[in-house]
């Protein structure tokens, strides 16, 4: 008996190091919710290019180990709250999706929250720009917040441009724009700018002239927008058509290279805060993904894909770090103990209570040219 | 004042744009007798195929324009024919009672050519070229006046009156106004209503066309939204100005982009949509057959 209990035992051990060493080889699925339809296709196309170059790569370099990949299974919700619940009601149900990874609106994510903790199933969210989104040990966001950068790029402006006073653009219909518009408005407010007015518009608008008019009716020395990229786009061609010549601050929206394909010499000069450009690109990492990218999909990469690539990585990265057959709750464990993602394209990324952040604000502006530069110029 | 005058203006132009669509809305309504959900997509690929024109063949403004015309006007037809015919052999879309089979019929054209839309634009909101159109800036006085505001208002008058004319003042619209009230009758009385139906679909989607690309021009916005927010606005108008005639939904769109505009000047964008969706439950309510519609014509 003794010798069979012996035998039992080493055979044990020796079969170990099989799975001890690290992951079990195979390819492992994440179900990834994809926006490449609906009112802001235009993001969720870059979010998911992405997230596809991720998988892409992991899966031939082996970066979580010899023999493992990464696949994704993707699911259409165009940004509806009822699609994006049913689709994560499928990937819950298929057992071999270990982790969700989904959502610009955070509407929407508000809306799969509990539905992901009841289930238990790990999610990191790749665009939603609300601040609290993320509830660990199941729940991340690898969005880059871009509250703090607004304030930072607004005061940044008001030192610069020195206004007497300033107008505000904010969608009224959007909560987190609202609460970025205000946060920046209060810090310049107590740089001495008075504010001339706030010029309401709805995410859905696509005539600007007559809220162009009535900023420019405020006679402001500095007009600041807050909004999504369309309606962005929209005030500063009617702004300028109407022969505003004052400074106009933007928000990450202009950052798009599409944005100055469309708009040309209109949004030159317009300053916004960036997180990630494939103009700027420093690290090595980053003019890889820039190189990669644009090889693959014909268009170079903005910060959704940068967002759509972070998130996957992450997910990667948890997923290194367990050994042998990974489940939803050891991923959700491993997921917790991320405090930075080793593999991004912003020089550094730190995760804090689920919530990725990189440090400092660049402020840029499109140039007559199409290219992106610091501002002001150096 | 002059920022009054100014807002004036705007609203003139974005009401003018609802009123250009509105007219081709309530013609189909009026003499079709479907209350088609797809019509916006007309005006979204009118914009399409006039940048499509202006991009790939160098079109100038006016050819442009009638590239977007004449595309969304055959759209218009091309689903008259697929969706709406059969329904009539089976016993007319609404006259005889199928008017909501035409309608579910239309929301799924409308989601699918929606979506090909924004296949086709790359789910990009797109942009015709600066120097493709009309972009200076006139002064009367202190009064900025853009261009292509000019354009559309000018573009929504000679449309107005001339379907007006051709409705209300010639021999094919006396035809129009026989199918619009009983085709069978019309037949009887020598008119042919296939003729009718066919020119009747293409001249809505031309009008709704036009509306949609001098709105693309406008707005800078090339993209499936496009047609959305004309649909809503143009439904409305149409809801106010009276179904059976073209000169009540051109005034009740231009009032309503008057009303929109003043709105958000002077009270609250917020509050904006719900004024005109106030306004519509009114009329609805207290007078259903529109400012100009005739008491008999009411098919809900």
């Amino acid at each position: 008996m003794h010798m069979l209990r012996a035998a039992l035992a080493a055979g044990m051990l020796a079969t170990a190091p099989a799975w001890a060493d690290g992951l079990a080889a195979g390819t492992y699925k994440i179900g990834f919710i994809t926006e490449n339809t609906g009112p802001i296709a235009f993001a969720g196309l870059s979010y998911d290019h992405g997230a596809q170059l991720a998988a892409a790569e992991i899966s031939a370099s082996g970066y979580m180990g010899a023999g493992t990949g990464l696949a994704l299974v993707e699911k259409e919700s165009a940004s509806e709250p009822a699609r994006a619940i049913q689709d994560m009601h499928q990937f819950i149900a298929d057992r071999t999706v270990l982790a969700t990874s989904c959502c610009i609106l955070s509407g929407v994510v508000k809306s799969l929250t509990p539905i992901v903790l009841g289930a238990k199933i790990p999610l990191v969210v790749f665009g939603a720009t609300a601040p609290g989104l993320p509830h660990p040990p199941l729940i991340y966001s690898v969005t880059i917040l871009p509250g703090p950068k607004d304030t930072a790029t607004a005061q940044r402006a008001a030192d610069i441009i020195k206004p007497k006073t300033a107008a505000w653009f904010v969608a009224a219909d959007n909560d987190a724009f609202k609460a970025r518009m205000a946060a920046a408005q209060q810090a310049v407010e107590a740089m001495g700018v008075k504010t001339a007015g706030v010029v309401s518009v709805l995410s859905s608008d696509t005539d600007f002239t007559a809220p162009a008019t009535q900023a420019m009716g405020l006679s402001p020395d500095m007009i600041l927008i807050y909004t999504t990229q369309t309606p962005a786009e929209g005030i500063i061609t009617a702004l300028r058509s109407r022969g505003y010549d004052h400074p106009i601050v933007g928000n990450d929206v202009l950052s798009p290279q599409s944005v100055v394909q469309k708009m040309g010499k209109t949004v030159a000069g317009v300053p916004f805060p960036i997180s990630f450009s494939a103009a700027l690109a420093q690290t090595p990492e980053a003019k890889k993904f820039v190189g990669d990218y644009t090889a693959r999909f014909g268009a170079a990469p903005d910060i959704y894909s940068a967002q759509g690539y972070a998130a996957v990585y992450m997910i990667a990265q948890a997923m290194k770090s367990l050994s042998g057959t990974p489940t939803r709750e050891t991923l959700a464990a491993a997921l917790a103990e991320v405090k930075q993602i080793d593999h991004n394209v912003y020089g550094g990324e730190i995760v804090t209570d689920g919530q990725a952040a990189t440090q400092g604000t660049l402020i840029v502006a499109w140039q007559p040219d199409g290219t992106l530069a610091p501002w002001p110029a150096p | 004042m002059l920022l009054f005058v100014e807002q004036l203006v705007n609203g003139c132009a974005l009401g003018s744009l609802y009123a250009l669509f509105a007219v081709g809305f309530g013609l189909v309504f009026a003499t079709l007798g479907i209350l088609n959900a797809a019509h916006g997509t007309y005006a979204s690929w009118a914009a399409i195929a006039a940048l499509a024109a202006v991009q790939h063949l160098g079109a100038p403004f006016p050819l442009a324009v009638a590239a977007g015309v004449v595309a969304g006007g055959l759209l218009a037809l091309l689903v008259d024919q697929i969706a709406f015919q059969p329904l009539r052999g089976r016993g007319g879309p609404a006259k005889e009672g199928g008017m909501l089979g035409a309608l579910i019929t239309s929301i799924a054209f409308w989601i699918m050519l929606d979506s090909l839309a924004g296949f086709a634009t790359g789910q990009q909101s797109l942009n015709f070229p600066a120097d493709s159109y009309p972009a200076r800036m006139l002064h009367l006085g202190a009064l900025p006046l853009p261009s292509m505001q000019l354009v559309t208002i000018a573009a929504m008058l000679l449309a107005t009156a001339g379907i007006h004319a051709l409705v209300r003042h010639s021999r094919f619209g006396a035809a129009m106004r026989a199918v619009g009230w009983n085709g069978a009758a019309a037949a009887l009385g020598g008119v042919n209503p296939r003729v009718v139906i066919v020119v009747t679909a293409f001249l809505a989607g031309a009008t709704s066309g036009l509306a949609g690309v001098l709105g693309g021009i406008s707005t800078q916005n090339v993209s499936f939204t496009l047609g959305e927010g004309l649909m809503l606005k143009g439904f409305a108008a149409v809801v106010v100005g009276g179904y059976d005639d073209v000169r009540g939904a051109a005034i009740a769109g231009v009032a309503l982009g008057i009303l929109e505009v003043m709105s958000a000047q002077y009270l609250s964008t917020s509050l904006r949509d719900g004024i005109t969706y106030a306004l519509l439950l009114g009329f609805l309510l207290l007078r259903p057959r529109g400012l100009f519609g005739r008491a008999a014509f009411l098919r809900a």
